[in-house]
């Protein structure tokens, strides 16, 4: 009797942790997917910010969605999800409150592109685009790995 | 209106920007953030650098008297920054990037010594290296005497001999995208064509015209918008080490500056790898 209680225990366990693992996977797919599109959006507004296509009128489209996908960052990181196939650094869950305020800080810069590209000047468009790009370098800094 | 020829040479002093001649040079080396550590005080030093050769603890290069270079003359400080000799005489590990630097005028290297003693000094004792066992300090200077072999001539253009200072005697590029060979020497024949073993082992990226593996299908504006913003044309942005050089160098040099760092590397030798 305790070995198969000790056996049905240890199969529910390993089942418990496979389940949170492929959940961690899952997240870590997410926020991947997630990241891609903000990368797109940027990508893109960068080549209108800088006059490099006439696309004006697609550009409030972007920063938009640029403000939405930044709405909330710190849900793609659950904690538990720097195992597996993430460039995400550790210091995200050691440092949570500095992650949280770059977080923050991504949501503030891309409501404020929003806002400017929604009829601002040039110059404000372009000024509240690169506060935008450097709140991504700056938590690329600190938090997430070159590629191996 | 007694004064004027002063204002005047006040006038000609400004514009030939001979103070900030300095800290522009400051930038452009990047002495900053080698020599500060996370959370630490600026240029107070004690960032932990891990190689294959040990780990490396740079030292406070602040204007403190006991623990910084407070103490030390213009001679001393050219002859660190360009030879590698400390005022004990002794040699410097090359993690300190002289083979570079060596490649500075006198003149800059001087105006970083005036900046960096108008820097706030901060007290903090150096630490010492964690070598492995077969190092040690006095084989650097066999090391300076036999290995340590000759920079290549500057490009005679004008454009790009200023953006081969820049990118190798200011900027020391070369020092984490050029690979080592087993003497800790840059691989003269890999010249800026990245290593998968670089700083913090990370991977660097190629940075010669290849156009598979090095910036061959970059154009030029995207490179100088990359030096400025950190931003590849994929729309993905910079960041670990790469990020601290934009915000501490790249970001801060002349757009003139930038493009001629950029004329020089879509001028180079275009090689495969790593």
């Amino acid at each position: 009797m305790k070995t198969f209680l000790s056996l049905i225990t240890s199969v529910l366990l390993a089942i418990s942790a496979n389940t949170q693992a492929s959940e961690a996977e899952n997240y870590i797919k997410y926020r991947q997917a997630m990241m891609k599109a903000i990368g797109g959006h940027m990508g893109a507004a960068s080549q209108i910010v800088r006059g490099k296509v006439a696309a004006d009128g697609d550009l409030l489209m972007h920063a938009l969605a640029l403000a939405e996908l930044n709405r909330n960052l710190t849900r793609l990181f659950p904690e538990g999800s720097d195992f597996g196939e993430t460039k995400a650094k550790e210091e995200i869950w050691d440092q949570w409150a500095k992650f949280e305020q770059a977080a923050a800080d991504a949501k503030q810069a891309t409501a404020d592109f929003a806002a400017a590209a929604g009829g601002g000047e040039p110059s404000q468009i372009a000024n509240a685009f690169k506060a935008v790009g450097k709140s991504c370098k700056g938590c690329h800094k600190d938090f997430r790995q070159k590629d191996d | 209106m007694r004064h004027w020829p002063l204002a005047l040479l006040g006038l000609i002093w400004a514009i030939n920007g001979h103070c900030s001649d300095g800290a522009y040079l400051f930038d452009a080396a990047g002495c900053l953030g080698c020599h500060t550590a996370k959370d630490g005080q600026p240029l107070a030093g004690g960032r932990p650098f891990e190689t294959p050769y040990g780990t490396f603890y740079s030292p406070n290069i602040s204007p403190d008297p006991e623990t910084g270079i407070g103490r030390w003359s213009k001679d001393e400080f050219i002859r660190a920054l360009k030879h590698g000799g400390a005022p004990d005489g002794s040699a410097y590990f090359p993690v300190f990037p002289y083979p570079s630097y060596r490649l500075l005028s006198d003149a800059d290297a001087g105006a970083l010594f005036d900046h960096l003693m108008t820097r706030k000094p901060h007290r903090r004792q150096n630490r010492e290296h964690d070598l492995p066992w077969w190092l040690a300090r006095w084989m650097m200077k066999p090391w300076q005497w036999f290995l340590l072999d000759e920079p290549a001539p500057p490009p005679s253009d004008p454009t790009l001999s200023r953006g081969r200072y820049l990118v190798d005697a200011l900027g020391h590029c070369g020092e984490c995208h050029t690979p080592r060979d087993w003497a800790g020497l840059a691989d003269r024949g890999r010249y800026l064509a990245g290593t998968r073993q670089g700083p913090e082992g990370e991977k660097v990226p190629n940075i010669t015209p290849d156009r598979n593996d090095g910036l061959g299908r970059w154009d030029g504006d995207d490179l100088e918008y990359f030096l400025e913003s950190g931003a590849l044309p994929d729309g993905d942005y910079t960041g670990s080490l790469m990020a601290e050089v934009v915000d501490n160098t790249t970001s801060r040099l002349t757009p003139g500056d930038r493009r001629a760092m950029v004329d020089y590397l879509r001028s180079l030798e275009a090689i495969p790898g790593p």
